[in-house]
């Protein structure tokens, strides 16, 4: 299916002239990285921009790496891209794993982890490793830099806080400085690409702490203080996890829709909160398991 | 016997390459030039309402529109076995999305703006969603004309209801049976609907050239049939049929969506209103789901008697159809389950109605098993918990009730050989069934589950086939059949008949899809028929050229023609060990004589097929008397399926299924289509689910949504298994096994999680979520 109607499309080499490009079209214009999400939307008329500014030909958005403590993700990083890092793999092993559950190869290949938080579509599967991880959005327009907490970027199902003329340079993410693992869980119809019903990341500390987050669960996806503060005060048993299953049930609010009932949903988050806890914990331990 | 050379080989398909290597071209590919238009369909936003007025205007207006066409453009009715639906809607839509009109541009682009500016006024009718509403005292009515369609001898339309088909068995003495028996169970069981999500989407482009010649490029199964349902829609426009050629590219799957026709129609109407221009209609995936055919829903209730030894003394099975909103090819389903729906079991007492249903939902349809997956999911569990409530093994309760060779079936007509027994022995040996399963894990649980399947092609007593066999200069050959490779490998099995009876090797044998101006007649790609079908007509064809050239070189070298025979390419005489002639020497221009005259010419080889005893005679009221169904191949499945206790995900282990192909003339095409048959069938069984809204909208009409199964999502090992027992009047004694093979897998599904949890699902598709809320809701 063509897209039906005519708009510009732009390259730009530099952030400089995109941010340019991007401060005179603002809201009439749509930045193109991986386009999986995009592309859709036009074809369907959903979305119906001006102009398309094109951002691949800016190499420095391609890349990983470590800067100090931090881990820059640029916003041309495309899900393959960190599958295939072997920084990604050793130092943030839940955005690993979920990185491996978004749709196809094909769709990875393209698609771009900072694309996903932009489209912020509530299924989203980077959401839950970033949130997990406090990781920081950085953004650029024409009148400079900003940088958001990723606890203040979602403000509802398919909206974000940034500006019309600003764009995603990259994430970044602190590194803990002692030992940490983290696990994430997707509720899926069957092995095959399939949009989150709801997900679930962990991520285990040193001294016995934890970070907690729900995705596709609610308009925005969500990092539960309330639960990590119970197994940070009461410690990893039976009880305590229990205990905060069923306090799943005040923290996230799941629907019914075409892809699953809201009884399920609550029912597998509990399942999957429970396992990717364990998870954590086990990897915590034993760092080699971190494998998949 | 002697051994076969092409027969029983795993050739390799003849159009492998060209579609592995991308060089193949469908109907979407083909290049028509500056001339080609575009059609844009305008859909109706109502399940059911009357049309008050369409207001074409503001779409002509559009630059680059040519045309816009409405059903006063097309007031005829057509369909395959009961004409009740439309080129485009007439007075009323009756499902959500049916077609009302048409818009005809340069380019797809001012195609879709001037869909959009067709102005629609309707007033929505009372709609019907559910097959037990439509038949309710009072409902109202989806057809008024019902009475006045014109429809096959063998359908019985019930006048001023939504009853379009009413198929109705009496066998035996049902009442008595159950009188007789020592346990009576009674039940309900659901099935949905289901899409056949082939990759390539429908697609047509039409001509109408000043000749008054129609050629339509049509991704299709039944190039023949099209053209006679557009010859006969067409009519009264003064078309006939020797005026319509359908030309058939490759096809991007088929599962039945392909059959009869859909929206082809639409691209041949257009083609008369803008004379010269070719048109094209591309359907897109959303319409693929919404408007082609629709695999049937059925609530089917079913009770069964048995004697304390498992021994079936009755069954009652009563079929309530959701079969959409336009039958004409839907009612066929209904009378092909109706005909067989005691299953592979001989009962001497049955009762069964099929009631083919009218509904406001899209028109029902051929879908691979043509009804049989769908009543076979209600029996064969019914089997397993009638064994577990006698405390019989079910395949023992199953093998002391199978229908065997010249046992009756439903209908009174004798059951055909078949390697049932083999089959259920072999799969049972191979799933290990007397081993018990033992899970290491304590959150997945593991069962065995077991169904046997049967299936008769359903078709027309009269469905023919046939085929024109030219030999060239160089021996080599044109097979000229129109049965359609939709990949399962057709094509490449009919160069294997011709070449073992005429020793021509199969890459000699050139054999494409069809186009109705060069290749003869064929009914249609669907029912399983068409290697037993069309191979008949090949095999004849191939005897035809056989026998001519034997002739010739008995009249011309004056040798006995019963010691000549074919080998390698040559004619050669059991008498005369040296005497040998190539093929090639003589095919086209003859033998030389003394005298320098010359004799033969041209060898062309001509077979038709038609079952002669096949009838629809029948007594109404019992179904008794005629023969329906030519034959039918059976087959048994087994898996082991292990169930994640906490979230019901399910994940197959290991699938066997063993099938009765009468003889495989090619077992690796005979495996592929168990292998793809086990996969469709656990699509169905484990995840696509059609979701309507209250208007009767689809809400899922897209892969987001409606999940078919991914590599990913294959199971961990598939045994597939070829028995063998010989159909009499099958080519070397192959019969169908294309739709079979997907049959047994929703009852198998279905009778594993009983084994695994103790827990019976009625209702498809038995999803992960529907598993996981029945274990909770057990505790």
């Amino acid at each position: 299916m063509a897209i039906p109607y005519e708009f510009a499309y732009e390259r730009p080499e530099t952030a400089e002239q995109a941010v340019k490009l991007l401060g005179k079209y603002g809201k009439n214009a749509r930045i193109l990285a991986g386009g999986t999400d995009l592309a859709n939307q036009m074809k369907q008329g959903f979305r119906v921009p001006e102009i398309l500014i094109d951002i691949k030909n800016i190499k420095e958005w391609e890349v990983i790496k470590m800067v100090n403590n931090e881990l820059h993700i640029g916003s041309l990083v495309t899900f393959n891209d960190l599958r295939k890092s072997q920084l990604i793999r050793e130092k943030l092993n839940i955005l690993f794993e979920a990185a491996g559950l978004v749709a196809s190869t094909g769709v990875r290949n393209r698609a771009t982890m900072v694309g996903n938080i932009c489209s912020a579509v509530a299924c989203m599967d980077s959401a839950a490793p970033l949130l997990v991880h406090e990781a920081v959005i950085h953004t650029l327009s024409i009148d400079g830099e900003r940088t958001i907490p990723i606890q203040q970027w979602f403000v509802d199902n398919r909206k974000t806080a940034i500006q019309d003329n600003e764009l995603v340079t990259h994430v970044s993410i602190p590194i803990p400085e002692k030992k940490y693992a983290g696990a994430y869980q997707k509720m899926m119809r069957y092995s095959g690409e399939d949009l989150s019903q709801s997900n679930v990341g962990v991520l285990a500390l040193s001294d016995n702490k934890y970070h907690v987050a729900f995705g596709s669960v609610g308009p925005t996806p969500k990092r539960s203080l309330k639960i990590e503060n119970l197994l940070n005060t009461k410690g990893i048993s039976k009880e305590t996890i229990e205990e905060a299953k069923a306090m799943i049930e005040t923290v996230i609010a799941p629907i019914t829709d075409v892809r699953a009932t809201k009884e399920y949903r609550m029912h597998m988050t509990k399942v999957m909160f429970e396992r990717a806890l364990k998870s954590a914990v086990e990897r915590f331990k034993q760092p080699k398991l971190i494998t998949q | 016997m002697k051994a076969y050379k092409y027969i029983g080989q795993s050739v390799v398909k003849v159009d492998g390459k060209e579609k592995v290597s991308g060089a193949a071209l469908y109907t979407d590919d083909l290049e028509f030039g500056p001339d080609l238009l575009y059609a844009e369909v305008v859909e109706g936003p109502h399940a059911h309402a009357i049309i008050n007025s369409i207001d074409t205007s503001e779409a002509l207006k559009v630059p680059e529109v040519l045309a816009v066409v409405t059903g006063k453009d097309f007031p005829f009715n057509f369909g395959l076995y009961m004409k009740d639906r439309f080129i485009f809607a007439q007075d009323r839509v009756r499902f959500y999305g049916e077609q009302i009109a048409a818009v005809v541009a340069r380019t797809p682009q001012a195609a879709k703006k001037g869909a959009q500016l067709v102005k629609v006024n309707y007033t929505p009718l009372p709609k019907i969603l559910n097959p037990l509403d439509s038949i309710k005292e009072g409902a109202e009515l989806l057809h008024p004309e019902l009475k006045n369609y014109e429809h096959v001898p063998w359908f019985f339309p019930k006048a001023d209801t939504n009853i379009a088909h009413h198929r109705k068995i009496r066998k035996g003495d049902a009442d008595k049976g159950f009188e007789q028996a020592d346990y009576i169970l009674e039940d309900t069981y659901e099935v949905p609907r289901y899409s056949h999500c082939a990759i390539e989407f429908h697609a047509a482009v039409a001509k109408y050239d000043h000749s008054g010649r129609l050629t339509v490029w049509a991704s299709s199964q039944s190039p023949h049939t099209q053209r006679n349902l557009f010859a006969q829609a067409l009519a009264p426009l003064g078309i006939r049929h020797n005026d319509v050629r359908v030309i058939a590219p490759h096809v991007g799957g088929g599962f039945g969506s392909k059959a009869g026709v859909t929206m082809e129609i639409i691209a041949a109407a257009i083609a008369t209103k803008v004379q010269g221009h070719p048109v094209k209609v591309m359907w897109n995936r959303e319409r693929e789901f919404y408007n082609t055919y629709q695999r049937l829903g059925v609530v089917a209730k079913l009770k069964i008697g048995v004697k304390k030894d498992g021994k079936i003394t009755a069954l009652k099975h009563d079929l309530f159809w959701d079969a959409g909103a336009y039958v004409e090819y839907a009612a066929n389903v209904v009378n092909a389950v109706g005909l067989s729906a005691i299953g592979p079991y001989n009962v001497e007492n049955a009762s069964i109605d099929s009631y083919c249903i009218y509904t406001n939902l899209p028109p029902g349809g051929p879908y691979r098993g043509f009804g049989y997956s769908e009543f076979l999911f209600g029996l064969e569990s019914h089997m397993n918990r009638i064994a577990a409530h006698l405390g019989i093994d079910p395949i023992e309760i199953r093998r002391r009730n199978i229908i065997k060779e010249g046992d009756l079936t439903a209908y009174g007509a004798h059951m055909n050989p078949n390697g049932l027994l083999q089959a259920i022995d072999k799969v049972a040996e191979e799933i290990k069934w007397n081993e018990k399963l033992k899970s290491n894990d304590p959150d997945i649980a593991l069962g065995k589950g077991f169904s046997l399947f049967w299936k008769a092609p359903a078709m027309p007593p009269n469905a023919s086939s046939s085929c024109f066999l030219k030999f060239n200069e160089d021996a080599s050959i044109n097979l000229l059949v129109s049965g359609m490779d939709l990949g399962q490998g057709f094509l490449t099995v009919m160069a294997q008949i011709a070449a073992e009876i005429l020793s021509v090797p199969t890459s000699k044998i050139r054999t494409e899809n069809p186009d109705t101006d060069r290749n003869p007649y064929e009914w249609q790609t669907v029912a399983s028929h068409i290697t037993w079908g069309c191979g008949n007509a090949v095999r004849k064809a191939a005897i035809d050229a056989r026998d001519q050239i034997l002739a010739l070189v008995s009249r011309t070298k004056y040798l006995p023609v019963d010691t000549l025979y074919l080998e390698d390419e040559k004619v050669k005489c059991t008498t005369h060990s040296k005497f040998e002639l190539p093929l090639k020497d003589f095919i086209i221009n003859g033998i030389q004589m003394e005298d320098g005259t010359f004799k033969g010419g041209p060898v062309i080889g001509r077979g038709v097929f038609m079952p002669e005893y096949s009838s629809t005679n029948a007594n109404p009221e019992t179904s008794q008397g005629g023969h329906p169904n030519v034959h039918y191949t059976v087959g048994a499945a087994a898996a082991i399926l292990e169930i994640d206790i906490q979230t019901g995900k399910m994940k197959v282990q290991k699938v066997v299924e063993a099938v009765d192909a009468g003889k495989a003339l090619n077992p690796s095409l005979v495996k592929g289509q168990i292998v793809g048959g086990i996969l469709q069938g656990i699509s169905t069984a484990l995840y696509e689910e059609m979701k309507f809204d209250h208007r009767g909208k689809l809400l899922n009409p897209n892969f987001t949504d409606y999940k078919i199964p991914t590599a990913l999502d294959i199971p961990g090992e598939i045994v597939p298994i070829i028995v063998e027992v010989p159909q009499p009047d099958g080519p070397f004694g192959a019969r169908g096994v294309g739709e079979h093979t997907m049959i047994p897998i929703a009852p198998m599904i279905a009778n594993a999680i009983d084994n695994a949890l103790g827990i019976r699902i009625k209702t498809m598709p038995i999803t992960a979520e529907k598993v996981c809320l029945e274990i909770l809701k057990k505790g």
